[in-house]
């Protein structure tokens, strides 16, 4: 063989070997190995069946967190974190330039938004959804505050919140 | 006046071996070093860029001088500044010393290694010959650096690798010295003084663009490595020996496996099909860096070798143009590390915040219980906060593991899954500029085809 042909047979498999090595990683997904995308939060998120009341404590938080963070305009994910310390959520205030009156109407409304959540998955019986929905308009802003001081009291509070309708919940529970 | 050719010889290879290794041999020890000397994946680049940028703007001024005041005198005092400044390297507690001192080390490098181009015809017999056993040399120093110096990082300290560096460069210089001797007793020197030809500007444009794609390639592959796939420098060094292993390959199919320009042309698309690949990476796995790897460091030494024979080839005085092909690599390196730098910080910070925020939704929708959730989420946000933007290793977070068969299944399940969210992110913060390091080695392309039209 020349040298002419053994250079082009060498330029040759260069191109074959790095075009199958490239083609391989495409196909088994390189392309797509990337971190999950996040659901807006904004996007209607399907309740699971809950068969405890810590449970439906959970999806009453997640709806109220995704109803605060689509109206701050943040993931929920975002947000969980914010408010999980004080520490994290005066960071969170202060990176998107947000008071606490903002944040605490934001969590309002989200917690109405999880009563809405609650009600339409038929979670929630509408003798119940009306007066909570009632007492979460009157919630004080301070009260707001605490309430999503952390997930934990976000959590415990929800279920405290919950806790005096225990008996209607489980007389209206589907 | 001289030692038996040999030892002569193999301590000039180790000279030139030494300095050049010293242009990657911190790569590994990065992580470390600034943790330790409180800096960030930007500023620490610096401990890398200097040493490039400096032997690029030094090498040919250093083969200037060697031809005027004698290769042994320069060589000498060159491998005694590098030396000094490797133990003040050392011993540098703060960045800026260290960068300091990294920029006096490339002076003194780049010193040695252009005249030790101009002593070595005397030793081996023929120019050709001294230039390939030169470009070897310093092929073998480039390619080992990171893989020792992972070594002695985990081993020992990130310092000792500049600490050793001494006693070699002195012991290595002891043929040097004697040259050295002779030069000034007899005012002979070794080097002819002759007129320097034009530079071969396309073959050291197309090493100036390969060495940026194959310090994409080394530099944020251990990046990836020790700071995105948590192995610890003797295992990143370990993983990233396999380019030099597949170089010592590659180097064997030498001018046989066809012309210089096809050998380049060939390295070329070879390194930009590894660093391709490096980019696509289709999970966190060290095996599947390896074929890559080995397309790397196969093509390194094809392109490398035949360019550096094109760039001298008819070439007089060697030390002048090797001085160019040291500049055009080296300044390839500081280009390409400067470039990529901001690109891939960047990245890391944006995959970080979505592989955080993707980590989060698979604790948020994950079917562990609801207070069980709660208490790992605060334990899982405690490694994170002090990993300080690292990407953390979980395991600790989850433990001890649930006493609940039912809880604990959940329990791993989401382990694996959140430790998948990072892992992904981590990998595909590097995607873009190892994207980008492929791009640059097929543009190499260019000066390589055009070279054959201009002189080759």
């Amino acid at each position: 063989m020349s040298a002419d042909a053994r250079g082009r047979f060498l330029v040759i498999a260069a191109v074959v070997v790095s075009l199958a090595l490239t083609g391989t990683y495409l196909a088994a997904g390189g392309a797509s190995y990337t971190p999950a995308q996040t659901q807006s939060p904004c996007d209607p998120r399907p309740w699971r069946d809950p068969e405890t009341l810590e449970e439906i404590a959970e999806q009453f938080s997640f709806s109220a967190l995704d109803g605060a963070a689509c109206q701050l305009g943040v993931s929920r994910e975002t947000l969980a974190r914010a408010l999980a310390t004080p520490q994290s959520r005066e960071r969170f205030t202060r990176r998107h330039g947000i008071g606490d009156a903002e944040l605490a109407r934001a969590i309002r409304a989200g917690l109405l938004r999880a009563v809405d959540d609650a009600e339409r998955a038929g979670a929630l019986s509408p003798l119940v959804a009306a007066p909570l929905r009632a007492g979460l308009r009157r919630i004080p802003l301070d009260q707001a505050i605490e309430l999503i001081n952390n997930t934990r009291s976000l959590l415990d509070s929800a279920e405290s919140l919950l806790g005096p309708a225990q008996g209607l919940l489980e007389q209206f529970l589907p | 006046m001289s030692a038996p050719p040999r030892p002569r010889l193999a301590a000039l290879a180790i000279a030139v071996g030494l300095v050049l290794a010293d242009s990657s041999i911190v790569v590994l020890a990065l992580p470390e070093i600034y943790r330790e000397l409180d800096t960030g994946v930007a500023g620490v680049t610096w401990v890398l860029i200097s040493f490039n940028l400096v032997l690029a703007l030094a090498a040919v001024p250093a083969a200037h001088i060697a031809r005027r005041a004698g290769p042994g005198r320069t060589a000498a005092i060159g491998l005694a500044v590098f030396a000094g400044a490797g133990l003040a390297c050392g011993l540098a507690t703060e960045l800026s010393t260290l960068i300091a001192a990294r920029c006096v080390q490339a002076l003194g490098g780049a010193a040695a290694v252009t005249a030790v181009l101009e002593l070595l015809p005397a030793t081996v017999g023929s120019e050709r010959r001294a230039a390939a056993v030169w470009a070897a040399a310093g092929a073998t120093g480039a390619a080992l650096g990171p893989a020792v110096g992972g070594l002695l990082t985990e081993l020992i300290s990130w310092q000792s690798i500049f600490l050793v560096q001494a006693p070699i460069a002195i012991a290595a210089g002891v043929p040097v010295f004697a040259v050295a001797r002779h030069e000034a007793a007899t005012g002979v020197i070794a080097g002819e003084l002759r007129e320097t030809g034009r530079p071969h500007w396309l073959a050291n444009l197309a090493l100036a663009m390969i060495s940026a794609a194959i310090a994409a390639a080394l530099f944020l592959l251990v990046l990836l490595l020790i700071e995105g796939w948590r192995l610890t420098p003797i295992g990143a060094a370990i993983v990233v020996s396999v380019m030099p292993i597949a170089a010592l390959l590659g180097n064997r199919l030498g001018p046989a496996a066809g012309s210089a320009r096809a050998r380049a042309a060939a390295g070329a698309v070879l390194v930009s099909g590894g660093l391709g690949g490096l980019a696509l990476l289709p999970k966190a796995e060290v095996a599947l860096t390896l074929p890559p790897q080995l397309l790397v460091g196969i093509g390194l030494s094809l392109v490398l070798s035949a360019l550096t024979e094109t760039a001298l080839a008819g070439k007089a005085p060697q030390a002048i143009h090797g001085g160019w092909t040291i500049s055009a690599r080296h300044a390839g390196v500081a280009i390409g590390l400067v470039a990529l730098t901001p690109l891939f910080t960047t990245d890391i910070a944006e995959q970080r915040r979505d592989a955080v925020d993707a980590s989060t939704a698979v604790v948020l929708d994950s079917s562990v219980r609801p207070l069980l959730k709660l208490e790992l989420s605060q334990r899982i946000s405690d490694r994170l906060e002090g990993e300080r933007g690292r990407v953390p290793t979980l395991g600790p977070a989850f433990e001890p593991l649930p006493d609940d068969p039912e809880d604990r299944v959940e329990v791993l399940q989401l382990r694996s899954e959140l430790q998948d969210q990072l892992d992904r992110g981590a990998t595909h913060a590097f995607s873009p500029s190892f994207g980008l390091g492929a791009a640059i080695g097929l543009l190499a392309l260019i000066p390589i085809g055009l070279a054959r039209r201009v002189d080759l």
